[in-house]
């Protein structure tokens, strides 16, 4: 077999094994630690990410990033996610509801407005101003479990890892913002 | 320790625990003077206690450090709005408008959940210990394994809640009295059952049902402006009955 046929053959079972170590839940949580990726792929497994994220872009996925909490390369968490947000009858037919994803992005631009630490019982009294009590109960706890958000032993709650890693975050305080205006002008 | 001693040391460890409790500003925390104040009682200290009361203060302090560092990356990160603007605008938008910016911001995670060897193992522990439904909620609620029913007039009788006589007594009682409100028109089945308690209400719906399901009285919905009415007959029809929930609150 020549060199470049060899290379060649060798980056394609990279970044399929790439694509099975990342689509396959290995612990609780979704996603691949940079240093597990080193120890599949090797030191440059970067390359093969991006080589990857080109591979999946025409089904609609791309290869993310998550940065961990020190910055370091091995702390960060790779996932395979959708490139594009779908649509809201798209995720209406994956058994999520309105009210829910209400509560959550209610939940989240708070957090983020109070410096992106705030006690729940504060988030809870805000959110009981607009829906059931009941509903806010049973999603704080749901979107805790999910990863949506975070809450430490002193009850504080934080933007959690599933946030960062499927919420463009920028983009969902500009949507808040302008739809308020939109809806203040009528 | 003396007393005023150990209070400036409580002090501070109140103060920021206050501070790492709420959403209040870290940089209310005075660190320099506070560290210069630990510096200052320090010499003073002379037994273990003291120095780890004095090791808790530096700890809480270094606490609020972190926190002030977390503060100013997400100050500087653009996603710091005012929280009271923010606030505001999330009362304005309706649910739909909300669940719409979630989603047009939202990229979820593809993922295929599959059955390890670990979740199967799992799976078998939990199954092995799971106790038995019939012993399962025992403690609690003192069952033994009695699926939810329904309470009709025998358990009643048997509960002392009515005799047979009473039972019948009451039922006579409320067919004239209905017969005599109704006089052949539709009443407010609300208004007939209200009583002067809620074990009154609760006891003439009771008796109520008793009396349509025999078909000496008469039942009739309106689901879109949520009424029910009810009269008396004068004669007893038969028929196929049907059945109809009505929740009895003590409020309405």
């Amino acid at each position: 077999m020549e060199p470049e046929t060899a290379d060649r053959a060798l980056l394609e079972r990279k970044v399929r094994r790439a694509f099975q170590v990342l689509v396959l839940q290995r612990g609780r949580n979704p996603g691949v630690k940079g240093w597990e990726m080193r120890r599949h792929l090797g030191r440059e497994y970067r390359k093969i990410i991006e080589v990857l994220s080109e591979d999946v872009a025409p089904m609609g996925l791309e290869v993310f990033e998550v940065k961990g909490p020190d910055g370091t390369d091995d702390s960060s968490r790779f996932l395979l996610r959708f490139k594009e947000p779908p649509t809201i009858s798209e995720a209406e037919t994956s058994g999520i509801r309105i009210d829910d994803l209400a509560v959550l992005a209610a939940s989240i631009a708070f957090v983020n407005s109070k410096s992106g630490r705030v006690s729940r019982r504060e988030v809870e009294q805000f959110l009981r101003e607009k829906f059931p009590k009941w509903r806010v109960d049973y999603s704080m706890d749901r979107y805790v479990k999910r990863g949506y958000l975070d809450q430490d032993d002193k009850g504080m709650l934080h933007i959690g890892w599933r946030t960062r890693a499927e919420v463009d975050e920028k983009t969902l305080m500009t949507l808040i913002l302008s739809r308020a205006q939109e809806a203040a002008k009528k | 320790m003396e007393q005023t001693k150990l209070d400036d040391y409580l002090r501070v460890i109140e103060l920021c625990r206050d501070v790492e409790t709420s959403s209040a500003n870290p940089f209310d925390v005075d660190i320099r003077e506070k560290i210069l104040l630990l510096k200052q009682r320090l010499p003073e200290l002379k037994f273990l206690d003291e120095l780890l009361v004095d090791s808790e203060a530096m700890l809480e302090l270094a606490q609020i450090v972190k926190l002030q560092d977390q503060w100013l990356k997400q100050r500087a990160s653009a996603l710091y709005i005012d929280p009271l603007l923010i606030q505001l605008k999330l009362k304005l938008l309706p649910k739909e408008t909300l669940s719409e910016a979630f989603v047009k911001s939202w990229h979820p995670i593809a993922q295929v959940d599959q059955l390890s060897s670990r979740g199967l193992e799992r799976a078998f522990v939990y199954w092995r210990e799971l106790t038995p439904m019939s012993e399962r909620f025992k403690n609690q609620f003192g069952t033994y394994g009695i699926v939810p029913g329904v309470v009709d007039y025998s358990d009643l009788v048997s509960l002392g809640v009515f005799t047979a006589e009473e039972f019948e007594l009451g039922l006579t009682r409320l067919y004239d009295e209905l017969l005599q409100k109704s006089n052949g028109e539709w009443l407010d089945y609300r208004q007939f059952i209200e009583g002067e308690s809620y074990g009154t209400k609760v006891r003439r719906a009771y008796l109520l049902a008793f009396l349509i399901s025999e078909g000496r009285a008469l039942l009739k919905t309106e689901p879109l402006i949520g009424k029910i009415w009810t009269k008396a007959l004068a004669e007893r029809v038969k028929g196929t009955p049907k059945s109809v929930a009505i929740s009895i609150t003590g409020d309405s």
